[in-house]
């Protein structure tokens, strides 16, 4: 991506509000967003907006609502969705929207009420000759975390990680997140106290999944020349990469019922073609990296994520952890936010509390979780069914 | 009363004409690649015949990862009621391709990386009308 910058951002406190709609949420997270900028809601040329799955058209068209919200002014709006890797996806768009010249200056908005518990489909309405993956699933009674814990199985048996590096992973994250006034658990976990939480999908346990959240991220973008008018400070998109798996990925990524593996391809393949493209578009590798915001939706990702973008070796993710590389003031901070395991998912905005963060840390202004000296932060949202990106940001 | 009937999970899933059953898959005779459930190509990016066939995968495979799935979840998932743990598998087969389901027969504790099992066709839930839905299985040999 070239030269282009984020001038403001906003973040809606993430939990449950079912008192408030999610237009209302996405107001406030763009009024923190355009105050943040220094802009008004006349400046905004452009909006790219997560669509969501579970708010009906209204959610579908999430930008189009959201722009009559604000006050209609015929801005032309874009509804992305990449399933939970939404948010990379909305800023690589609104990036694009930006370097094209399509538009000055651009808003990336998210408003998302995730579904409670374990996430339930959307109902097909034509089913096909031979049954879809999910209507195989929803019959087989595999929800999401199973195929996380499917593949945690496979690095306890092949790395030796355990039950308690599990555990030691939401301990981390759980003392980032209660440093963390937007997220929705602020408090410390222990070990003892993850261990002994439900065990709900072999090996993963309840503490060591996220929640489920409502949340809501905006941001606005310019070229690094306009953002000069708004701030001193403007933190650039040195890389927004899209990914999408490889033929022969030894995962079995949420659908799916088989998996043809193929020497030689990475786990979670999408994930890592997403990471090594942003590396390549930045033209900086993971030692340039000052912390990471990964997509901790169960703590396996944790484990996975450190080693898919090449932060360490295959199979030395927990002998980093062990050693507190992840924590803050370690090798390489992962999610000083706090994480999905403190804030929850809204899915598709998920992204955009990553982008917050990353935008907060590198400005210096996240006081006792702040990562001393960040310049380069970097973030990756994973997605269902092999969708995923991942973004670079500079001060 | 009437005798409560087996209805299939879904069609062209599995082959019961043999008498044991067999999950039915695609098979690209171009690049020699299986898929499953049955496809109308090959899925192969290198393959430039895409040649496809439909056959049966042979019976029997190694457990490559479990999990025990131990709580209901919401619909549109359906369940046994009273619920009970799942013990679901990825089986890899000799044909290169692994395939998901549940275990039939062995508890959280049984259940082994590397144990050798066999395609079954067993019951994974009754619903209300009191039918019962079957799907393919694996079952310790």
């Amino acid at each position: 991506m070239k030269d282009v910058a984020i001038i403001g951002v906003g973040l809606h406190p993430w939990g449950k509000f079912p008192d408030k709609p999610w237009t209302a949420m996405a107001k406030d997270a763009i009024e923190e967003a355009m105050k943040d900028a220094g802009v008004s809601w006349k400046d905004i040329g452009f909006i790219v907006s997560g669509s969501q799955l579970w708010g009906g058209r209204k959610g579908i068209y999430s930008g189009t609502y959201t722009e009559e919200v604000m006050g209609n002014r015929g801005i032309p709006v874009v509804n992305v969705n990449n399933a939970c890797a939404t948010g990379g996806t909305m800023l690589t768009v609104a990036a694009m929207a930006v370097a094209s010249g399509a538009a000055e200056m651009v808003l990336a908005v998210s408003s998302d009420k995730s579904a409670k518990g374990f996430f339930p489909a959307l109902p097909v309405y034509h089913e096909e000759p031979v049954p879809s993956d999910d209507t195989l699933r929803w019959n087989l009674g595999l929800p999401n975390p199973v195929y996380w814990a499917l593949e945690m199985r496979k690095r306890m048996a092949k790395f030796g990680d355990t039950e308690e590096h599990l555990a030691k992973v939401k301990v981390m994250l759980s003392k980032h997140g209660k440093l963390n006034p937007k997220a929705r658990y602020q408090r410390e976990f222990s070990v003892e106290e993850v261990l002994a939480s439900a065990m709900v999908t072999d090996p993963l346990r309840l503490y060591e999944i996220c929640a489920t959240s409502d949340g809501a991220g905006a941001a606005i973008l310019c070229s690094k020349e306009k953002a000069k008018q708004f701030t001193t400070k403007p933190i650039e998109i040195i890389a927004s990469a899209l990914g999408s798996p490889l033929y022969g990925d030894p995962t079995a990524r949420i659908p799916v019922v088989s998996i043809n593996p193929k020497p030689g391809v990475p786990v979670i393949s999408e994930s890592w073609v997403a990471a090594h493209r942003a590396y390549d578009e930045a033209g900086v590798g993971p030692d340039d990296i000052d912390f990471v915001e990964l997509p901790d939706n169960s703590a396996w990702h944790v484990l996975q994520y450190f080693e898919t973008m090449d932060f360490c070796k295959e199979g030395e993710a927990c002998a980093c952890l062990d050693r507190g590389d992840m924590a803050i003031g370690g090798r390489i901070p992962v999610c000083p936010s706090g994480g999905f395991s403190s804030f929850g998912e809204a899915t598709m905005a998920q992204g955009f509390a990553q982008l917050y963060e990353m935008v907060l840390q590198l400005r210096g202004v996240c006081g006792d979780r702040q990562v001393q000296g960040a310049k380069v932060g970097m973030s990756e949202v994973y997605g269902a069914a092999g969708n995923n990106a991942a973004v670079i940001l500079k001060k | 009363m009437a005798e409560n009937k087996q209805v299939l999970i879904g069609e062209n899933l599995f082959d019961m004409s043999e008498g044991k059953p067999s999950l039915i898959v695609t098979h690209c005779k171009s690049c020699g690649t299986y898929f499953f459930p049955k496809s109308f190509t090959c899925h192969n990016p290198e393959c430039v015949g895409k040649d496809v066939e439909t056959t049966n995968l042979s019976r029997q495979g190694k457990v490559e990862n479990y999990s025990v799935m131990n709580y209901p979840p919401p619909t549109p998932f359906v369940t046994q009621e009273p619920y009970e743990p799942i013990v679901c598998a990825a089986v890899e087969f000799p044909e290169g391709i692994t395939i998901i389901g549940m275990m039939e027969g062995v508890t959280a504790e049984q259940v082994k990386i590397g144990m050798d099992v066999e395609v079954t066709v067993g019951t994974i839930y009754t619903k209300k009308t009191g039918d019962e839905v079957i799907a393919w299985k694996f079952k310790a040999v």
